[in-house]
């Protein structure tokens, strides 16, 4: 629901081992999709790129990143898809007698069921301790083959958010809030007195006052703004 | 359309940024977003506009059709206003017939316009009793981000502004400008996190309340009132935003009339 | 096709009625993020032609019926806004503009990954505003780039141009007289890497040479057109 322009993290290759979008190597062209690539020589491939008939090609808008033996694209912009043990950031937008239905940006909603959710619940109890609009920071547990997902609140730290606000914030703008080795995340937590949690899925939660709230969010426009006035070729 | 998820987090947010005189997109209380108005951008249409509130855009096309008079006016033309609102402009507006919601923001809409009588229904007549002269407006949302409202009331009347009355391709005469005695301008006030404010953006809408339209014409008469959605309001409330639209109705008339 | 065999189309330089040669394309803008709110989208001008293309998803495929176990399922409309014509379009229900948003699934189905996204649906929502022949060819064209816009992965963009006949010179990218007094229509969709088709219809009168030589037209003028998309996506690239 913001205004600014979001991506989110998209696992798109069928092969459990790779990731999204990678980390690392080198950035360089921009390409579209349908674009050639060359052919295939045998090196691996990553999101955004298929081999077809011995040549490689570009299925999405993005820069073309080398990373070793692979390659892959980096897209400008893209849905999020669950990826097992992602942290995630979701509202609750429905439930049964023992399970809630989760919203976590993605084409389809998660599964929480009774079992995986905060403290004990007692059948048909689901609404009484979490209730539609709620919002949870929570794992993806697993995700089958048609990206449906079951997610869990077992675990340190996951909890329903009951303060704060949470923001958009598209994945290639990450790497820069957090910085080298979390220096700037860091520093804005101090700076701004919020608590911070960055999620996988485009979303992060900021608690504290309003002062510091709003002081994020204006970090945030900025990098956005950034982003968008001059094209960096470099890593995220 | 399908009813998006409200979540409690946004609600309570709102409710404590109200408390301290904030918005959240950082706007005060009684501020527009960046308004952005073209005309004659449809080739197609005999009159046409588009508006840019924010993240908010929509089209307004004028045209016009022959059409025999009712038999109880026969010395007048008509206007039609019809409002769409497609899956185009948002990911809960969906396919099929018009929901309530575009229902009524085309009949507010077309209120606001029609009791102003800034179209003489009179002057539209041709041959009385037999042809008189249909105005049609259509306005088309492309991005819904809120106060969709304001941006077609405004966007339908600097159409209807620059509109050409094409009486050369139906063999009637010369093109001549459609004439409009007055310009009413509606200005739209959503209740967020308790209070009123002036052009709610889309998240504002989603975690807001009740909603109030006001349509005022070039000496501050009042032309149409809506109230919509779940709500409450006092009459001092309603006298504060009344004061507020009789002074932003002025600005943004001065912006149509610029154009 | 009105087959208006008398009117005059092509003076005696060869120039049709707007001062084109046969093979020349009418002036083609292509803008992307025109709908802020859309996950991609698309606006192109092409001649008095202007469509936006907004695209929404992978999503939940409603209702259940539409869903399908094994791929994602596009979901397309086509639409003529009312002040697109010259005399207005009444909106609601239109056969025309059924056929047509069938056809231009049909050509993206071709080319999207669905298999990556099961069970789930791709909205894509194609407005015509202003209209003046070849509205699908638009249509379908910014449909690509809006697709590409919005990060769905495809094996290739779809370029799709008409070309046709009048006064028996085969002619490249109709405008509305030709469309209307000329005495063929043949629209393709191309994918620019492969040359391969994903799009085609035809009406009109057109013997098995002009049959080759509209057919090269298009496949020519798709380059030109391709050259156009990729610029505007690689220029509106902001990382």
């Amino acid at each position: 629901m913001n205004s600014r322009p979001v991506a989110r993290l998209d696992n798109m290759s069928k092969r459990n081992t790779a990731g999204g979008p990678q980390r690392g190597g080198q950035a360089q062209l921009f390409v579209v999709p349908g674009e050639d690539l060359g052919e295939s020589k045998g090196q691996d491939i990553g999101h955004g790129v298929i081999a077809i008939e011995g040549r490689l090609r570009a299925i999405k808008q993005g820069r073309l990143r080398q990373k070793g033996s692979t390659l892959s694209v980096d897209p400008t912009y893209t849905r999020y898809i669950p990826r097992p043990s992602d942290l995630v950031i979701g509202y609750i937008e429905g439930c049964t007698n023992n399970i809630w239905f989760v919203e976590l940006g993605a084409p389809f909603n998660a599964i929480l069921p009774m079992s995986l959710g905060p403290g004990k619940v007692e059948f048909g109890g689901t609404r009484s301790v979490m209730d539609i609009g709620d919002c949870i920071l929570c794992r993806v547990q697993e995700v089958e083959e048609t990206h449906s997902s079951v997610v869990t609140m077992k675990g340190l730290g996951l909890r329903k958010i009951r303060s704060g606000v949470i923001e958009e914030i598209s994945p290639h703008l990450i790497g820069r809030l957090i910085g080298k080795g979390g220096d700037s995340l860091r520093r804005l937590k101090e700076e701004t007195e919020c608590r911070i949690v960055v999620a996988d899925n485009g979303r992060m939660w900021v608690d504290g006052n309003l002062d510091g709230i709003l002081r994020v969010r204006n970090i945030l426009d900025e990098l956005s703004e950034g982003s968008n006035s001059n094209s960096s070729g470099g890593e995220a | 359309m399908t009813i998006p998820l409200v979540p409690k987090l946004l609600r309570a947010h709102l409710r404590e940024l109200a408390i301290n005189e904030s918005r959240i997109d950082g706007r005060q209380r009684w501020e527009g977003r960046e308004l952005d108005v073209e005309s004659g951008v449809l080739p197609r249409a005999e009159g046409s506009a588009r508006v840019r509130m924010g993240d908010t855009i929509v089209f307004a096309g004028a045209k016009f059709q022959i059409m025999q008079p009712y038999s109880d006016r026969p010395n007048q033309g008509g206007l039609m206003c019809s409002a769409e609102v497609r899956p185009v402009a948002g990911r809960h507006w969906e396919a099929g017939p018009p929901s309530p919601e575009s229902i009524e923001l085309g009949r507010v809409v077309d209120r606001g316009i029609r009791e102003s009588g800034c179209i003489d229904v009179d002057s539209l007549c041709i041959i009385p009793g037999e042809k008189a002269w249909q105005v049609i407006l259509d306005l088309f949302a492309i991005s819904d981000d809120g106060n969709l409202f304001d941006a077609f009331a405004l966007a339908g009347i600097v159409a209807l502004r620059n509109a050409i009355v094409p009486a050369e391709r139906f063999d009637i005469g010369e093109d001549y400008p459609l004439e409009l005695s007055k310009t009413p301008i509606m200005c739209s006030y959503h209740k967020v996190g308790g209070r009123f404010v002036y052009d709610a953006c889309g998240r504002e809408e989603l975690g807001g309340d009740e909603r109030i339209h006001i349509t005022l014409g070039d000496d501050d008469h009042v032309h149409s009132l809506q109230k919509g959605l779940k709500g409450i309001f006092s009459p001092n409330e309603f006298t504060e935003i009344m004061g507020h639209a009789q002074d932003r109705t002025k600005e943004l008339r001065k912006i149509v009339d610029s154009l | 096709m009105g087959g208006y065999g008398d009117v005059q189309m092509i003076d005696e330089n060869g120039l049709r009625v707007d001062g084109r040669g046969p093979s020349d394309l009418r002036e083609i803008s292509i803008e992307t993020g025109v709908v802020p709110v859309a996950d991609g989208s698309c606006r192109m001008k092409w001649g008095t032609n202007e469509a936006i293309v907004a695209v929404y998803g992978p999503m939940e495929a409603h209702p259940r019926k539409i869903q399908r176990q094994d791929r994602a399922v596009l979901d397309v409309a086509y639409n003529m806004a009312p002040f697109s014509t010259t005399d207005r379009m009444r909106p609601g229900f239109n056969r025309r503009s059924r056929e047509i948003s069938k056809v231009t699934k049909d050509a993206l189905e071709s080319v999207v990954l669905l298999e990556l996204y099961p069970r789930s649906k791709i909205r894509i929502s194609i407005e015509i505003v202003s209209a003046e022949a070849g509205t699908r060819c638009v249509g379908l064209t910014a449909a690509s780039v809006a697709l590409a816009d919005a990060g769905i992965p495809m094996t290739d963009m779809v370029v799709s141009v008409a070309s046709g006949k009048v006064n028996d010179v085969v002619i490249c990218d109709l405008n509305k007289e030709e469309d209307n007094y000329g005495e063929a229509d043949l629209p393709m969709g191309i994918l620019p890497n492969s040359g391969e088709l994903v799009f085609l219809q035809m009406d009109g009168d057109l013997s098995q040479e002009e049959f080759n030589q509209a057919w090269q037209l298009n496949m020519d003028a798709a380059q030109a057109i391709h050259e156009k998309m990729v610029e505007s996506l690689k220029g509106g690239d902001s990382q």
